[in-house]
């Protein structure tokens, strides 16, 4: 790993060490929220920008991820930090499920399945008196938890998990099934005319995708210790993530980076003005969307990176330089 | 009989449901763009046939489609010259996708911001309460017009496609953008008229939602994706298969109604999944 | 009299890499052009100049009629009087085949073509006027396409690859009916991997080779070695 990547990771590291013992309560949650909307961003991107897939159906795995914490852990008596991960593994299995079904929708048609397939979960959710129905349910395992440390922990596993989703994806673009998936993204029947299976690249991507929601999620609501339909399955989820995604710019690992620092900005900032309601902050967001999508189709860091030659976390491979120069004089 | 009473509201219903799909069919089937915004348009026809019939309260609401749908070909045409056309033009389908995204995302803010979240209606008065009574089943007197003119759209789209020069102008522009231009055809020019068609269209639908039952700035997003499963359902390039997709969620939706009350489209968006799985082919895209 | 159609180096690139390098060649009214070379030489990169149905970036000048037309438009170039039978046909699948040639009208342009005098030269296409045009045989949709761009009455006729997958009876019928379609004054540029058949039916040759003519002049004037040099370069 190059040395400035060590180092940035070092300076991450201290940061987050740092970071509750300088910031209160309420900063520290905020913190959580970006990190894990982040990480949620990436997952995203992973499936749009690296393997050509646009879903606006991942509050689905979000909502199922929180639910799924909330109900194992009052249910069983399990501490929730530990149930996080495995919110996660059954998005993960809920979405090799339903690929199969997805799948065979393409383009537009999968964006708009996926949302389908959203809105039923979340009527079959609203409607389940176990789960409380439309009222949603609170963390009632928050007798396990140790409350004087439960924010700075929390915030530590968001740390932890929006590197995870950062690392995870570079490191994944940089490994052979990562090239295979980009390749779809570009050229479908070219990669499958070189023996790329195109299925399977693309059923990779949609789990690891729903893993990384359905444990971003977990976590988010396990922060708030309150779940509800409305909030779990709020189709505005997947309305940020893609505004972070194309705005900061779709296919690259900084885009998002650069995305959610841009829509937290904006968000705090607007309800920070006095009297500015929570829906303006959106319609900015979508306006914002519009015009870059007019105007810088590749995002901001589509633009620098083509404009400016700016580099971050490269994914893109430089073939082997040819044998000495001369040699066939 | 309660039974085929339900079913037969279900096909009416269905003729809206139809309408809703029409609009975004006529486009992903030109342009190959899929409008997400086409459910805030609904949505926005049916607040400015409230808001116009609010200020003339004398007037029957069913008049006002005709000024709607006339200033929301405007804003169709519009919309295609101004934002659309340019996005189109990256040759990347994600961009137009995204586009129509952000605007769904700014038109329904900003009905929340000025209309605000509580639910309205329009009344359409002794018309929308009047019923008939056939074979001794009650069909509504309005879910019956709205079915006539969900169906005059449909054939005049028809019409207008096969039997006009504009339609097959149309259709040639929909088959080869490039070509077509040969023979002096401004693509963008097309794509202009048809976007302000599919609006009107949408309009209509809006306006008839309006008269049905009562609406939120929300309510967006439920219809684009009964739009869109009518279309699908239908299978591309079908205009009457859409019709009967539509019938068939309407069915699906009335009688899901009545045995589960609060189960919102639940049950339209079951038989949405139900029909994917048993008819994969000719769902997955336009069957060249 | 100036040349109806006059290039002068003209450049093309698409993105980084260039398609043509300096390409010039002049055709007079009336006049057939045989337009010869490998595959990539550059033939379709340098019709899509003409008729402005280009991709890439242009450098250079295309006079038609003196009027200079390169970066125009494709659609103010098919008003302007020029056609192109493109590679491959290109018909409208979702139309039939009288509603294909009918899109050739739209162009509004005066001249002796009319639907009735295509039907006159091609007789198959009026018993099949109503079939959709993807149903026809591939020699009969090439007259579909050669017919759609007469009926745009064009002074300057652009022809891609035209035998291109035809049965050579097939390919006899349709260089029959281009003899037939010269005589009313229109130029034609044929672009052909058929070499023999493009210099019969031409007064002129010109071969390109990796977008750059290597040969230009009377059909007649050249031997089979020289044009086979022209072609492959060596």
């Amino acid at each position: 790993m190059k040395p400035l990547g060590i180092a940035a990771l070092l300076g991450y590291a201290l940061l987050v060490a740092a970071a509750p013992t300088q910031l209160d309560a309420g900063w520290l949650r905020l913190g959580s929220e970006i990190l894990l909307m982040l990480a949620m961003a990436q997952m995203w991107n992973l499936l749009a920008g690296y393997t050509g897939l646009v879903s606006f159906g991942h509050q689905a795995f979000i909502g199922v991820g929180a639910y799924l914490l909330f109900y194992v852990s009052d249910r069983f008596e399990i501490h929730p930090f530990l149930l996080a991960p495995a919110a996660g593994a059954a998005c993960a299995v809920l979405a090799a499920l339903i690929a199969p079904l997805l799948f065979r929708l393409r383009d537009a048609y999968f964006s708009v399945g996926i949302w389908v397939f959203a809105e039923i979960v979340y009527v079959l959710v609203s409607k389940t008196r176990e789960l409380g129905a439309t009222s949603g349910v609170a963390l009632k395992s928050v007798r396990l938890v140790d409350t004087e440390t439960f924010v700075r922990d929390t915030f530590w596993i968001s740390t932890l998990i929006a590197l995870l989703a950062v690392g995870g994806v570079h490191a994944l673009m940089r490994s052979r099934l990562g090239l295979g998936q980009m390749a779809v993204r570009d050229n479908e029947l070219a990669a499958t005319s070189i023996g790329i299976d195109v299925w399977r690249n693309r059923f990779a991507a949609f789990v690891i995708s729903a893993f990384g929601c359905g444990l971003a999620g977990a976590t988010h609501f396990m922060g708030t210790m309150y779940v509800s339909p409305e909030a779990g399955f709020d189709v505005n989820w997947v309305v940020a993530m893609m505004f972070i995604v194309i705005i900061g710019g779709i296919g690259t690992i900084e885009g998002p980076i650069l995305g959610t620092a841009l829509y937290f900005a904006l968000r705090e900032g607007f309800t920070a003005w006095a009297g500015v309601s929570g829906s303006w902050y959106l319609v900015a967001m979508g306006l914002v969307a519009i015009v870059v999508m007019l105007v810088a189709p590749r995002g901001l860091w589509g633009w620098v990176h083509e404009n400016r030659g700016w580099q971050g976390f490269p994914v893109r491979r430089v073939p082997p330089a040819p044998a000495t120069e001369g040699a066939d004089a | 009989m309660d039974w085929i009473e339900t079913i037969v509201n279900g096909l009416l219903l269905g003729g809206l449901y139809g309408l809703f799909g029409l609009g975004l069919a006529l486009v992903f089937g030109v342009m190959r763009v899929v409008n997400l915004a086409h459910g805030e348009f609904i949505v926005l026809a049916a607040y400015a046939g409230t808001m116009l019939a609010a200020m003339a309260p004398g007037v029957p609401p069913l008049l006002w489609v005709l000024p709607v749908a006339v200033a929301a070909f405007g804003v169709g045409y519009a919309l295609q010259a101004l934002l659309v056309n340019r996005a189109v033009r990256t040759g990347d389908p994600l961009t137009p996708l995204l586009l129509t995204f952000g605007l769904a995302v700014v038109l329904r803010n900003l009905m929340v911001e000025t209309f605000g979240t509580d639910p309205r209606a329009l009344d359409g008065g002794q018309f929308t309460r009047a019923g008939i009574d056939l074979f001794g089943l009650r069909i509504g007197l309005f879910p019956l017009t709205a079915l006539a003119i969900a169906a005059v759209m449909f054939f005049a789209l028809q019409w207008l496609l096969t039997r006009t020069e504009w339609g097959r102008i149309v259709r040639a522009t929909s088959d080869n953008f490039r070509i077509v231009r040969l023979m002096g055809v401004e693509p963008n020019r097309v794509y202009n008229t048809v976007m302000g068609l599919a609006l009107a269209f949408t309009a209509v639908a809006g306006m008839l939602l309006a008269l049905r039952t009562s609406f939120t700035p929300y309510s967006g997003v439920e219809r684009l994706l009964i739009a869109f499963e009518v279309v699908i359902l239908g299978g591309l390039g079908s205009f009457w298969g859409a019709f009967a997709g539509g019938m068939a969620l309407g069915v699906a939706q009335l009688l899901g109604q009545k045995i589960d009350s609060n189960a919102g489209s639940l049950y339209a968006h079951l038989l949405f999944f139900v029909v994917l799985i048993l008819r994969p082919t000719g769902l997955a895209g336009r069957g060249r | 009299m100036a040349a109806l159609l006059d290039i002068e180096s003209l450049q093309v690139w698409y993105g980084d890499l260039q398609a043509l390098y300096g390409v010039s060649m002049q055709l007079d009214e009336g006049g057939v052009l045989a337009l010869i070379g490998a595959n990539g030489a550059g033939k379709s990169t340098l019709l899509g100049a003409v008729c402005g149905l280009l991709e890439g970036r242009a450098a250079g000048a295309v006079r038609f009629g003196g009027v200079p037309v390169l970066g125009q438009p494709a659609e103010a170039l098919a008003r302007a009087g020029i056609a192109l039978v493109p590679e491959g046909r290109m018909l409208f699948p979702s139309l039939g085949v009288e509603e294909n040639l009918r899109m050739g009208l739209r162009t509004r342009r005066s001249g002796p073509w009319t639907l009735p005098r295509v039907y006159q030269l091609f007789p198959v296409l009026e018993e099949f006027r109503h079939r959709p045009a993807t149903a026809l045989s591939g020699g009969q949709q090439q007259m579909v396409a050669i017919a759609r761009a007469l009926l745009c009455n064009p002074r300057l006729l652009l022809c891609d690859e035209i035998s291109l997958g035809l049965a050579p009876m097939v390919v006899e019928q349709i260089y029959a009916s281009l003899q037939r379609i010269r005589g009313e004054g229109l130029a034609i540029v044929l672009v052909e991997q058929d070499v023999r058949r493009a210099c019969q039916s031409a007064d002129r040759v010109c071969c390109l080779l990796k977008g750059r003519v290597t040969l230009q002049g009377a059909a007649g004037a050249f031997d089979h070695a020289q044009i086979a040099q022209a072609y492959f370069g060596h």
